[in-house]
């Protein structure tokens, strides 16, 4: 498959990314590693005259135990020993993303803005058009939830729910300057699921930063895929906390791959601080969390089972964290 | 759209100057211009992993790589990692223990098991097996290809 033409630009700074993006306003992506926008290209998905390559920013490469660069390469991550110990759910995620030849070419800030996907969407430019197109790419109604003002794609990025457990910011620059902002904040819940960040026109993901209070804390990542080498996950639960015995001294729960978003569930989780988390409190909690997230038919398994693995899911998850605090 | 001047690079060792769109795509570069065909097209996608290659000694998926980011730097095919008389250890492994039934997928073993040996020198079987997770066969049940790996790495690299 060839691509159609594009002019690739390689700016060497942020500030010069940050230009670029105001002189090309809005006719263009940004390529990361371009293991998920270059398949979708491929495709004929929604393709732009300018791709924006973020390879040569100095500033957007490597990671730290506080910081992680947009352009950290996952297969980088996996192999820090240090790192995935600090923060156990994303060592746990970051080994689940695809393969190992896509995590090395794979990054952090690719992986966060993922595009999301739907088995109307994730095809060939021939299938799409003899069905009619979608909403999210050259037409104008859903063909999963029949009507036209919402896209139900599913996001399936590893990484968003096991940092956002570990309270991880995300750094971004845009026209207006620099901002940070909590990373569950990213994501637009309210959006229409075409738009689906509070990014800015032209912004970028500089880098995620990682608090040190989280250092060391608890925590774990479960995927429900299909084939477990490298399936884009149906279900992912993120989790981390701190246990003493039963009780809940603090915890965080986040899930992906089930709603066009990964998101929180901080008011559920605060309900549990300061309890005995008995398996009959576990189960009335992870009912709650299955019935808050929808899935719809647009991935392999049916959103019925994927939404009852759900609670399957939640339960295994913080099941591991109380255990690990009674050993 | 004004065209970008010649894509330098190293190819198996030697430097190369080709010209190169933008939207070029490593892998056709390699096989339609470069004649180099050992480097398989199978899903176009980054699903299969017959299209590796090594980019800076890394196993890197060409199909997903723009040729214009390999500017400056090396690139590795199969027929860089063969010698230039007879075959490689690991290529040996593979002959002798029957991983190769139709070859169209064993370019790609061979590239990520040569490097996965080079940093390696002695994985164990679970080793193995993630490191040739992206890699796609639909003939040998990889029992085979896992054992030739095995087997190369006793002899050493
Ligand atoms: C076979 C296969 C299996 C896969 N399985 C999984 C999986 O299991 N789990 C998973 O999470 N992913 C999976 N992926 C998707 C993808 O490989 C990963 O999500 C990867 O981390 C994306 O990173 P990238 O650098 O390649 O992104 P790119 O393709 O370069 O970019 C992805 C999107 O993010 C935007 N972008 C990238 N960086 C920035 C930035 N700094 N600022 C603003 N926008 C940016 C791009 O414009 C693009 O829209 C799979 C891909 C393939 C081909
Ligand atoms: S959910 Fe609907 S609009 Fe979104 S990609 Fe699928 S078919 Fe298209
Ligand atoms: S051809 Fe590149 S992964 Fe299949
Ligand atoms: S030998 Fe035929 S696909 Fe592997």
């Amino acid at each position: 498959m060839h691509l159609d033409p594009f002019e690739l630009h390689r700016p060497a700074s942020v500030d010069d990314v940050v230009r670029l993006s105001r002189d090309l306003a809005g006719g263009f992506d940004y390529l990361a590693g371009g293991t998920d926008l270059l398949p979708n290209y491929k495709m004929h998905l929604n393709l732009k005259p300018h791709l924006v390559a973020l390879e040569d920013v100095a500033e957007l490469q490597g990671h730290t135990l506080a910081r992680l660069g947009a352009m950290a390469r996952l297969a980088d991550l996996e192999t820090d020993g240090a790192l995935t110990a600090a923060y156990p759910s994303l060592g746990e995620a970051v080994r689940e993303v695809a393969t190992p030849l896509v995590r090395a070419s794979g990054t952090v800030g690719g992986n966060l803005l993922v595009e999301t996907r739907c088995f109307f969407f994730n095809q060939s430019y021939f299938w799409r058009a003899s069905l009619g197109f979608c909403l999210k790419a050259d037409g104008d109604r859903c063909h999963v939830v029949p009507q036209k003002e919402k896209c139900y794609a599913t996001f399936s990025g590893d990484l968003a729910p096991a940092l956002m457990v570990v309270d991880a910011e995300v750094e971004v620059a845009g026209p207006d300057g620099r901002r940070r902002m909590p990373l569950h904040e990213l994501y637009d819940l309210g959006g229409d699921g075409i738009r689906r960040t509070h990014l800015a026109p032209g912004e970028l993901v500089v880098a995620v930063h990682l608090p040190e209070a989280s250092r060391g804390r608890p925590g774990t990542y479960l995927k429900l895929r299909v084939r477990p080498s490298y399936d884009f996950p149906e279900l992912g639960v993120a989790a981390s906390g701190v246990f003493e015995g039963r009780r809940v001294r603090s915890l965080r729960l986040a899930v992906g791959g089930a709603d066009p978003y990964p998101r929180r569930f901080d008011a559920l989780t605060d309900s549990l601080v300061d309890t005995e988390l008995t398996d009959e409190r576990l189960q009335e909690f992870s009912a709650r969390v299955e019935r808050a997230v929808r899935p719809v038919h647009n991935t392999f398994l049916l959103p019925d089972y994927r939404r009852r693995m759900v609670s399957v899911y939640v339960r295994r998850a913080l099941t591991r964290l109380r255990e690990s605090a009674a050993s | 759209m004004p065209s970008p001047g010649p894509l330098r690079f190293q190819l198996n060792g030697h430097p190369v100057e080709v010209p190169a769109e933008s939207a070029r795509i490593l892998l056709d570069l390699v096989r339609e211009d470069l004649h180099l065909t050992g480097t398989k097209r199978g899903c176009d996608l980054g699903t299969c992993g017959c299209c590796t290659v090594l980019l800076d000694g890394r196993p890197t998926l060409s199909c997903l790589t723009l040729a214009r980011l390999v500017e400056g730097r090396s690139v590795t095919t199969i027929e860089g990692v063969s010698p230039r008389q007879g075959l490689s250890r690991v290529q040996q492994a593979f002959v002798d223990h029957g991983a190769t039934q139709c070859g169209f997928c064993t370019p790609g073993f061979i590239v990520t098991a040569t490097a996965l040996l080079r940093d390696h020198a002695h994985p164990s079987k679970e080793e193995i097996e993630r490191a040739i997770s992206g890699n796609l066969c639909r003939c040998t049940g990889y029992t085979k290809i896992v054992e030739a790996i095995q087997s190369a790495s006793r002899e050493g690299v």
